[in-house]
């Protein structure tokens, strides 16, 4: 079989390099010349660091030479959502503002584990302005185009590492999600990507959101490269407060080994009465490929968004309150007013919103005694045109920014692991499925997602550019 | 008091005319004038949206300090009622911004037709209907507390999203949770 650099997983790449088939400076050529020719027509990246990916791949063959296997992603390229820290780069996350700081001296966490693991950082993705989006339209780097439709969103925030896998400029691509940054574009783009557990991954170097529901997590167009990636980046990060001092679960050996009978429900109510036709059919079909008719309902998911909404609003408010003051005309419009009100609210929202939290773990635990995984859409709807204000869900107008995280927003408010599985359809843009289980569970839902992948059932093909 | 005297229309005419004119002095803000209405007594009342005045006296000082704009007053409804030859109610309805918002205001008004002097003012009362709820107040106070300048073209979409925010916490917030329920923050010493 040819081995074609950007149609490859990243276990194929790092198979054929350690097989010496190709080299690690082989494909990362061929990666960034790929970025360069499709960058005007995609806009996925803001920084391609050409200079670091040829010393990272040069290193990488050496050590191969020497006998040296550098770890499980040996050559694999990959890129990284632009709030991540990549040393001798700044670290914009997607802001104009954040130009001015001076340069990350030292990798984040996650991409100093990935570096550990033997992969190679083509660069830094475009994103929405301090991640309070769904749609990334940037307006200080330009709108990121979907590689399946390019005259629609890749989804928000991480737009550009959703897009740059779609369009097979790196295997790998890391992003983060709050209110649901990472399921929105692994929807739109028709990708598997991966929300953890609340503290799982050490988010150490990424320019936060909102402390208290923040989480890192890659995507992937196969499951074994999402879980390869997962289990590089796992283990305790002393910068981040948050991050778990459990042991690492690695998923990776176990996802291809039969899975233990497991309790699979559909989520009705709420996670059914706003999900466009495509979105409803989409869960039936997963349902159906695993098998299951059972259906669950979380109680006041509605009221979860909101308690995630308002933490948002208050969190993401107070960690720009210095910008805001000096700065407030240099905001993306779209963020600014909303940035500002949050930076307002009154402390008593954000409070009740906190003990909300508490309350809703406690029911989501309850159902995860009768339930191991819980299905329900990723997006209302597929993905969005560029510039498209309006939708109508369930014969309601509504505007589009704040809604496409409807079905994600509440999940994460409760920590919960989540895998986005795509689905693509002849004549339709992709749409994901959300596999929803209880905290720490992500082995078993990363080997639901594998068994799906290698059904037939999900799949996430490079764009045809 | 006789059936004929309730509404004589000689009397709802006078009284209709100085309700007129303390209109037009109130709108130019003519302080002199609009303190000539009033009943020269120690027993004059009047009660406005914030104070509670005793005394032609305290009534005229008030008037001396205050600075108002009342141009876009606007008349939305007027009743005289005329009880007998020297007494007489002025209803009023109005609308008026106050703070950049428009408000339902009313006025009352007890004339008395004093012995060598004329009509009077010896008691009134005004008052405003509350403002329809809105952050723009809250905006502007709370940005001043935390020392967080707002560019004036950006504090309506500000309040805007406050309201929005409102809105979406409403139900959240009337959702009752046990005492005992701590907040779910993350800090591990």
């Amino acid at each position: 079989m040819t081995f074609v650099p950007h149609t490859a997983t990243a276990l194929e790449i790092s198979a054929a390099i350690r097989a010496r088939k190709t080299t690690a400076r082989a494909v990362t050529e061929a990666l960034l010349t790929r970025i360069a020719a499709t960058h005007e027509r995609i806009n996925a990246f803001t920084t391609v660091t050409t200079e670091r990916a040829l010393a990272e791949a040069t290193a990488v063959d050496e050590a191969l030479a020497n006998g040296v296997h550098p770890g499980p992603l040996t050559g694999v390229p990959y890129a990284v959502k632009n709030l991540f820290d990549l040393e001798g780069v700044v670290t914009v996350a997607g802001s104009k503002i954040n130009r001015l700081h001076p340069r990350a001296t030292e990798d984040a966490t996650a991409v100093a584990r990935l570096k550990a693991a033997g992969a190679i950082c083509l660069g830094a993705l475009n994103m929405g302005e301090y991640a309070y989006d769904f749609v990334t339209e940037n307006v200080h780097d330009g709108a990121c185009r979907n590689p399946h439709d390019l005259t629609r969103s890749a989804g928000g925030s991480s737009g550009g590492s959703g897009a740059a896998v779609a369009a097979g400029l790196v295997p790998i691509s890391l992003g983060t999600d709050t209110n649901g940054s990472i399921r929105v574009p692994s929807s739109f783009c028709g990708l598997f990507g991966l929300k953890p557990t609340y503290g799982r991954l050490g988010r150490g170097g990424s320019f936060p959101f909102v402390h208290s529901i923040d989480h890192i997590g890659p995507f992937a167009r196969s499951v074994a490269d999402l879980a390869a990636a997962y289990d590089a980046m796992q283990g305790f990060d002393p910068r981040d407060a948050a991050c778990t001092t459990r042991a690492p679960d690695i998923a990776s050996p176990s996802l291809d080994s039969p899975a233990p009978p497991l309790r699979i429900a559909t989520l009705g109510g709420y996670f059914e009465k706003n999900a466009s036709p495509q979105a409803l059919s989409a869960v039936a079909t997963i349902a159906s490929a695993l098998g299951t008719t059972a259906r669950t309902e979380l109680p006041e998911p509605a009221l979860a968004r909101a308690a995630g909404y308002t933490i948002s609003a208050c969190e993401g408010g107070q960690l720009h309150l210095e910008r805001l003051r000096t700065h407030a005309a240099d905001f993306d419009p779209n963020m600014r007013d909303r940035f500002l009100a949050g930076a307002l609210a009154p402390a008593a929202w954000y409070v009740h919103a906190q003990r909300f939290r508490t309350w809703w773990r406690e029911q989501v635990r309850g159902v995860f005694e009768h339930f191991d995984v819980l299905l329900a859409p990723a997006t209302p709807v597929s993905a969005t045109l560029l510039g498209q204000q309006m939708m109508t869900l369930n014969g309601v107008e509504m505007p589009v920014r704040p809604n496409l995280g409807l079905f994600t927003q509440p999940i994460s408010l409760a920590g919960l692991p989540v895998v986005a599985v795509p689905l693509h359809r002849p004549g339709e843009m992709p749409i994901a499925v959300q596999l929803i289980g209880a905290p720490w569970s992500e082995p078993t839902l990363l080997r639901v997602a594998r068994h799906l992948e290698k059904s037939g059932v999900c799949t996430a093909p490079v764009a045809a550019l | 008091m006789a059936a004929s005297a309730f509404n004589d229309p000689a009397v709802v005419a006078e009284v209709t005319a100085q309700f007129n004119d303390y209109e037009r002095a109130l709108l130019a803000n003519d302080v002199d004038a609009l303190n000539g209405f009033f009943w020269d007594s120690p027993d004059a009342i009047r009660y406005g949206i914030n104070e509670h005045l005793y005394g032609a006296a305290a009534i005229a000082e008030f008037r001396k300090n205050r600075v108002i704009n009342f141009s876009d007053r606007t008349p939305l409804r007027t009743t005289v009622l005329a009880f007998g030859a020297d007494t007489a109610v002025t209803m009023y309805e109005y609308t008026a911004k106050v703070f950049g918002q428009p408000r339902h205001g009313r006025q009352t008004q007890v004339w008395v037709r004093v012995p060598d002097v004329g009509w009077r003012i010896a008691a009134a009362h005004v008052s405003n209907t509350p403002p329809t709820p809105s952050w723009s107040g809250y905006v502007e106070q709370t940005a001043a507390a935390m020392k967080l300048p707002i560019d004036p073209s950006h504090r309506a979409g500000v309040a805007q999203n406050l309201e929005r925010a409102a809105a979406i916490a409403a139900p959240l917030l009337a959702f009752p949770l046990p005492e005992s329920l701590e907040p779910a923050g993350v800090f591990t010493p």
